[in-house]
C-alpha cells in the first residue's frame, strides 16, 4: 500500500496514540502532557493540510479492510470528508490551548485530556468514514469518550446531565443501528458516494427506503439536536466550557449534522432523496427546530444555556440548507457546518473566559464587561453578530447562498424563515452587547481574578479572538480559494457533477 | 485606474474603519480626538479629485467585490466626506472626556460604513457597509448613556433590525432574479419579474426606515436629538440619505412606469413633509424640531422619487434632482444641528450676526432666494411639471411643493424660536466655531460650485431666481405671516 493510503489512518492514530499515552502519564506531568497534546494538534493539521492539498488537487486517499465478509471497515478522504476533518483539526487545536489555560490547577487532568484526545480521534474517524459501518463506529465512539467529558466536575448537576446525555445519545445510536442493519440487509455494504446508490431504485423499495430514512434521522438528528430530539444539549453545557465549546462547535452536534449530510448525499443522493419526497418534510422540521431554538434562547438568562440553545437553533441551518434542491443550497449548508462551528466555539469561548476571570455566569451580571475585557468583549461581539448574520461575517454569507438557493430551488418561504430567525437572533444577542458596551457595571464582579498584563490568561485569551479574526475572514474573504465557501463549492460540484 | 487611484480607494474606506484599533491601546484619547476630522478626507480627496466612471475589482471580496463611482455616487459620497469632516472638526471641541475613546470607535465604524456603502457597487458589499453603518451608528445614539437615550437607542436597533431584514430580503429576491451579484443589474431585472411588487415594496420600506419614511419614521425624532450634536448632524445630514441612495441604485427607475407605487410614495411624500412639520412645530427643543424637519425635506425628496416611479421617461433628470436636493438638504441640516451646541456671543453686534448665520441655512431650506434651496428647488418644480408627467398625481403637485414650502419655513421659525429659549451664551472653543462656521459657509456655498450632474437642466442662474423671485417668496413669507398671527394671538392671550 502506498503513503496515500495510509495517510487517513495516521490522521486518525495521532489523536488515539496521543489519547493513549496522556492517560498513560502521570497527574503532575503537566509539561509533558501539555507538550503531547500540542504536538499531536499540530501534527494532525499538519497531515490534514497535505490531505487538503490532495484531495483538491484530485487524490485519492483511503484504505479498506474486511472485518467479517459483507462488513468492511473503509476509511478515505474525500472533498466532504476534508471540510469536517479540517474544521476538527483546526478548531482543536485551538481548544486544546484554550483547555490547557481553563483547567490549570484542577483536578483529574490526565483524564480529561485523555478522552478529550480520544474524542478528537473519534471526530477524525467520523470524517474520514468510508462507509456506514465505519461511520457508526466512531459515531458511537464518540458518544463513550464525551461522557466523561460532560461529568467531569462530577457535581450532582453534571452527572446528571451526563445520564440525559447517554441515555439520548444511546437510545439515538440503537436506532440509527437498526436502520443500518435494515439498509445493510435490503442492498448490501454502502459505501458513501457521491451521488449516492438509490438512484434509480425500484419502486417497490420505496416504502422500506423512506422507513429507513426516517430511522436514520432520527438516529443522527439527537446529535443533531433536531426538535424534539435536542434535550440533552441545554443540559449539557454544565460541563467545562472547552467540553462546551467542543459539544457544540465541532464534535458532537456536528457528527449528527455531518451524518445526515452523508446519508442524504452519499448514501440516498440528493436526486433520490427529493424523488423520494424525503427533503420537503425534513426541512420543515429544520424550519422549526431553528425557529423554536431562537424563542427558548430568547428566555434563558444563564449565557450558556442561550448559547446552548442557540446551538439547536443554528445547526438546522446546515440541515435545511442540505435540504434545499440544488447545487446553491446545498452551498449555503454545507458552509455552515464550518461557519457555525467557528462562531460557536468563539462565543463558547468567551463564555468560559468571563466565568474564569469575573465568575460571571448570567447575562445580567454582564454589564460593562467590555471595559474590564475588551478583548474578549470583541471577539464575543463579533461571533454574535456573525450568528445574527450581519454582513459582511460568515453568518451573512451561509444566510445570503441558502437564501439564494432557496429561491432557486422555488422554496421561498425559506426567506421568511431566515429573516424571522435572523431577528430572533438579534433580539436575543443584542442586549447581551448593549450590557457589555453601554451599561456602567454595577457593583464588583461575582469572583474577579487576576493575570499581569492581559485581561485574562494568554491561554485563555488567544483562543476566542484568532476564533472571531476567523469569523471575519471566512466572510470578508468569502471567494478567496480554500475559504470554506469555495470548498463547499468544491464539495457540491463534485456531488452534483457525478 | 492608477495605482494611486486604487490607494486612494481603499484609504478611503479601509482608514476609518481601522482607526477604531487605536483604542486597543490605552493612552492615545488624544489622538483619537484630534484624528476625527482626519478621517474622511482620502473620500473628500476621492469625491473631488478622481473622474467619476472609475470602478475598483476586488475579485476575492465577500460574493466578487465591485467598488466604483458614477455622477450619482459622487454627489453622494462628496456630501459624506464634507459633512463627516465638519462634524470631526466640530467633535474635537465638543466631546467629553466621557467614553471618548468608545464614541471615537463608533464614530470610525459608522463613518467607514457611510462612505462604503457610497463606493459599493457589488450587492453585498453594499449591504455589508449598510449594516455597518446602521449598528455602529446604535454606539453614536445611546452614547449619552442616559434613560432616554436608552429608549431611544432600542426603538432605533429594533426599527433597524426590521429595515435591515426588508433589505435583505428584498435584496436576495432581486438578486436571484437578475442571477447576478451586482447593483445595477438589479432594475432591470425587478422590472421583469414577476414578483416585482414585492420586491419594490420590500426594498422601499427596508430603505425607508433609514430615510424615515412615514410609519417607519418613529425611532428619527427620538435617535436624532438624543445623540451627540455632531453625531445628530452626521446622522440627520448624511446618513439619512443613505436610504435614499439605497433606493436610487435598487429601484427599477427607468425600466418601467409604475403608476401605482408612484402614487403610493407622492401620498407618503406630502405625508411626511406635512404631517412632520405638524408634529416639528408642537415640539419643545431644538434638535426634535430640526429632526421632523428631516422628516418633511425627504418628504420632497419622496415625492419626487414618486414621480419617478411613475414616469420612466424622466426618472434619470429625477434622480439627479434628488441627489441635488439631498445634498443641498445635507450639508444646511448639518449646520442647522451644529449650530443648536454654540454658545450665542454677548457683544450685541456678534449676537446679531450670530442668530442671521443661524438662520441662514434654514431661509436656505425654506428656498429663499439665491440660496441653494431655492436652485434646488427651481430644479424640482420643474422636474415636476405636470406637463411633463403621465400619472393622476401630476395635477397635485405643484401644490404639494408649495405647501411643503410652507412647512418648511413654519419648521424653521419653530427651530428657530425652541433654539432662542434653549440657546447658552458665552464663548466656545476654537474648533466648535470652526466647524459650525465652516459648515455653514458650505451650506451656503459649495451647491454653486458644483460640476453639473449629467441628464440635469442646468442650475437656474441668478437671473432666474431674480424672475421668478416671488413663486420662490411666498410660501415663506405666508409662513412668516401665519407664525406671526399665531405668536401675536398668544401674546394677546397671556396678557
Amino acid at each position: 500500500m502506498t503513503l496515500n493510503a495510509w495517510l487517513p489512518v495516521f490522521a486518525l492514530m495521532t489523536s488515539l496514540v496521543a489519547s493513549l499515552v496522556i492517560f498513560a502519564l502521570p497527574e503532575r506531568g503537566y509539561r509533558l502532557r501539555t507538550a503531547v497534546n500540542l504536538g499531536a494538534a499540530v501534527f494532525k493539521l499538519a497531515l490534514v493540510a497535505v490531505m487538503v492539498w490532495g484531495v483538491f488537487q484530485g487524490v485519492e486517499y483511503g484504505v479498506s479492510f474486511t472485518m467479517v465478509p459483507g462488513v468492511d471497515f473503509v476509511l478515505k478522504a474525500d472533498a466532504l470528508s476534508m471540510m469536517f476533518a479540517g474544521l476538527s483539526a483546526v478548531l482543536w487545536f485551538l481548544t486544546t490551548i484554550y483547555a490547557v489555560g481553563y483547567l490549570e490547577d484542577s483536578p483529574n487532568r490526565s483524564r480529561f485530556f485523555g478522552f478529550f484526545s480520544l474524542c478528537v480521534a473519534s471526530t477524525m474517524g467520523i470524517a474520514l468514514a468510508g462507509n456506514l459501518f465505519t461511520f457508526f463506529l466512531f459515531y458511537e465512539m464518540l458518544t463513550l469518550a464525551t461522557y466523561p467529558l460532560v461529568v467531569h466536575r462530577g457535581t450532582e448537576r453534571a452527572l446528571k446531565a451526563g445520564r440525559t446525555y447517554v441515555i439520548y445519545t444511546l437510545t439515538g445510536g440503537a436506532v440509527l443501528l437498526l436502520a443500518i442493519a435494515w439498509l445493510q440487509g435490503l442492498a448490501g455494504d454502502l459505501h458513501f458516494q457521491e451521488g449516492g446508490h438509490f438512484g434509480g431504485a425500484d419502486p417497490a423499495m420505496h416504502g422500506s427506503l423512506t422507513l429507513i430514512f426516517v430511522l436514520l434521522i432520527a438516529g443522527l438528528g439527537v446529535k443533531a439536536a433536531i426538535f424534539p430530539l435536542h434535550g440533552w444539549l441545554p443540559q449539557a453545557m454544565v460541563a467545562p466550557a472547552p467540553v462546551s465549546a467542543l459539544l457544540h462547535a465541532v464534535a458532537v452536534v456536528k457528527a449528527g449534522a455531518f451524518g445526515i449530510v452523508r446519508v442524504v448525499y452519499d448514501i440516498y443522493g440528493i436526486e433520490a432523496s427529493s424523488a423520494l419526497g424525503l427533503l420537503e418534510p425534513l426541512a420543515w422540521l429544520a424550519a422549526f427546530t431553528m425557529l423554536y431554538g431562537s424563542v427558548r434562547a430568547l428566555f434563558q438568562m444563564d449565557l450558556k444555556r442561550r448559547l446552548a440553545f442557540s446551538t439547536v437553533s443554528q445547526v438546522s441551518y446546515i440541515i435545511l440548507g442540505i435540504c434545499l434542491f440544488g447545487p446553491v443550497g446545498a452551498t449555503g449548508g454545507l458552509v455552515h457546518l464550518l461557519h457555525q462551528g467557528i462562531m460557536k466555539i468563539t462565543l463558547f469561548f468567551c463564555a468560559g473566559n468571563y466565568a474564569e476571570t469575573l465568575g460571571i455566569h448570567r447575562i445580567d451580571e454582564m454589564d460593562g464587561a467590555g471595559r474590564r475585557m475588551p478583548g474578549t468583549s470583541l471577539a464575543f461581539t463579533l461571533g454574535a453578530f456573525g450568528m445574527i448574520g450581519a454582513p459582511p461575517l460568515a453568518g451573512f454569507i451561509t444566510k445570503w447562498t441558502m437564501g439564494t438557493g432557496a429561491l432557486a430551488a422555488d422554496m421561498d418561504w425559506v426567506i421568511a424563515v431566515l429573516v424571522l430567525s435572523s431577528v430572533l437572533n438579534a433580539a436575543y444577542f443584542l442586549p447581551i452587547l448593549h450590557r457589555l458596551w453601554f451599561r456602567e457595571q454595577s457593583g464588583k464582579w461575582p469572583h474577579e481574578r487576576y493575570w499581569g498584563r492581559l485581561e485574562t490568561s494568554a491561554w485563555l485569551f488567544w483562543p476566542p479572538v484568532l476564533t472571531a479574526v476567523m469569523t471575519v475572514l471566512v466572510g470578508v474573504l468569502a471567494s478567496f480559494p480554500f475559504s470554506p465557501l469555495s470548498w463547499a463549492e468544491l464539495v457540491v460540484l463534485r456531488a452534483y457533477s457525478s | 485606474m492608477t495605482a494611486f487611484d486604487v490607494v486612494l480607494v481603499l484609504l478611503a474606506v479601509c482608514l476609518p474603519l481601522l482607526y477604531p484599533a487605536m483604542a486597543v491601546a490605552a493612552g492615545y484619547e488624544k489622538a483619537m480626538r484630534y484624528a476625527l476630522p482626519l478621517l474622511p478626507l482620502p473620500a473628500l480627496m476621492l469625491a473631488l479629485g478622481t473622474a467619476p466612471g472609475w470602478q475598483l475589482e476586488l475579485p476575492w471580496l465577500l460574493n466578487g467585490g465591485l467598488w466604483g463611482m458614477d455622477e450619482l455616487r459622487r454627489l453622494f459620497l462628496l456630501l459624506t466626506a464634507i459633512l463627516w469632516t465638519l462634524a470631526g472638526v466640530f467633535a474635537v471641541g465638543y466631546l467629553k472626556a466621557h467614553h471618548l475613546q468608545r464614541f471615537c470607535v463608533f464614530w470610525g465604524l459608522t463613518l467607514a460604513g457611510n462612505l462604503g456603502l457610497t463606493v459599493a457597487v457589488d450587492i453585498a458589499s453594499f449591504y455589508s457597509f449598510f449594516a455597518l453603518m446602521t449598528f455602529a451608528g446604535y454606539g453614536l445614539v445611546v452614547h449619552e448613556g442616559t434613560a432616554e437615550a436608552n429608549r431611544a437607542g432600542r426603538v432605533y436597533l429594533a426599527m433597524a433590525v426590521v429595515g435591515e431584514m426588508a433589505i435583505l430580503a428584498g435584496l436576495l429576491l432581486a438578486s436571484a432574479a437578475a442571477d447576478s451579484q451586482m447593483l445595477p443589474d438589479l432594475p432591470a431585472a425587478i422590472a421583469e419579474a414577476p414578483q416585482r411588487d414585492l420586491m419594490i415594496g420590500l426594498l422601499i420600506a427596508g430603505f425607508g426606515v433609514k430615510a424615515g419614511l412615514p410609519l417607519l419614521h418613529f425611532w428619527l425624532p427620538l435617535a436624532h436629538p438624543v445623540a451627540p450634536t455632531p453625531a445628530s448632524a452626521v446622522l440627520s445630514g448624511a446618513m439619512i440619505k443613505a436610504g435614499l441612495l439605497g433606493w436610487l441604485v435598487t429601484l427599477p427607475f427607468g425600466e418601467t412606469s409604475l403608476p401605482m407605487w408612484g402614487a403610493l410614495m407622492v401620498v407618503a411624500g406630502a405625508v411626511a413633509s406635512l404631517g412632520a412639520a405638524a408634529l416639528g412645530v408642537c415640539q419643545q427643543r431644538p434638535k426634535t424640531v430640526l429632526a421632523y424637519s428631516s422628516i418633511s425635506q425627504m418628504g420632497l425628496m419622496v415625492l419626487m422619487m414618486g414621480a419617478a416611479l411613475a414616469n420612466s421617461d424622466v426618472a434619470q433628470p429625477l434622480i439627479a434632482g434628488m441627489a441635488l436636493f439631498a445634498l443641498h438638504h445635507g450639508l444646511a441640516k448639518g449646520s442647522l444641528f451644529l449650530s443648536t451646541a454654540v454658545a450665542i456671543p454677548l457683544a450685541p453686534g456678534g449676537r446679531w450676526l450670530m442668530w442671521v448665520l443661524i438662520a441662514l441655512p434654514g431661509l436656505s431650506l425654506a428656498g429663499l432666494p439665491f440660496t441653494s434651496g431655492a436652485a434646488s428647488k427651481l430644479v424640482m418644480k420643474e422636474l415636476l411639471e405636470p406637463d411633463n408627467l403621465e400619472f393622476a398625481m401630476a395635477a397635485y403637485l405643484p401644490m404639494l411643493i408649495s405647501a411643503g414650502g410652507i412647512a418648511t419655513m413654519l419648521l424653521v421659525w419653530r427651530f428657530l424660536w425652541v433654539q432662542r429659549a434653549n440657546a447658552s451664551y458665552g464663548g466656545n472653543s476654537a474648533m466648535i466655531w470652526l466647524g459650525w462656521g465652516m459648515a455653514t459657509v458650505s451650506s451656503l456655498g459649495v451647491f454653486w460650485l458644483l460640476p453639473q450632474p449629467g441628464g440635469l437642466p442646468p442650475t437656474p442662474g441668478l437671473d432666474a431666481m431674480v424672475n421668478q423671485s416671488w413663486g420662490l417668496l411666498w410660501p415663506a413669507l405666508a409662513a412668516t405671516l401665519l407664525a406671526s398671527v399665531v405668536l401675536a394671538a398668544r401674546s394677546i392671550k397671556q396678557r
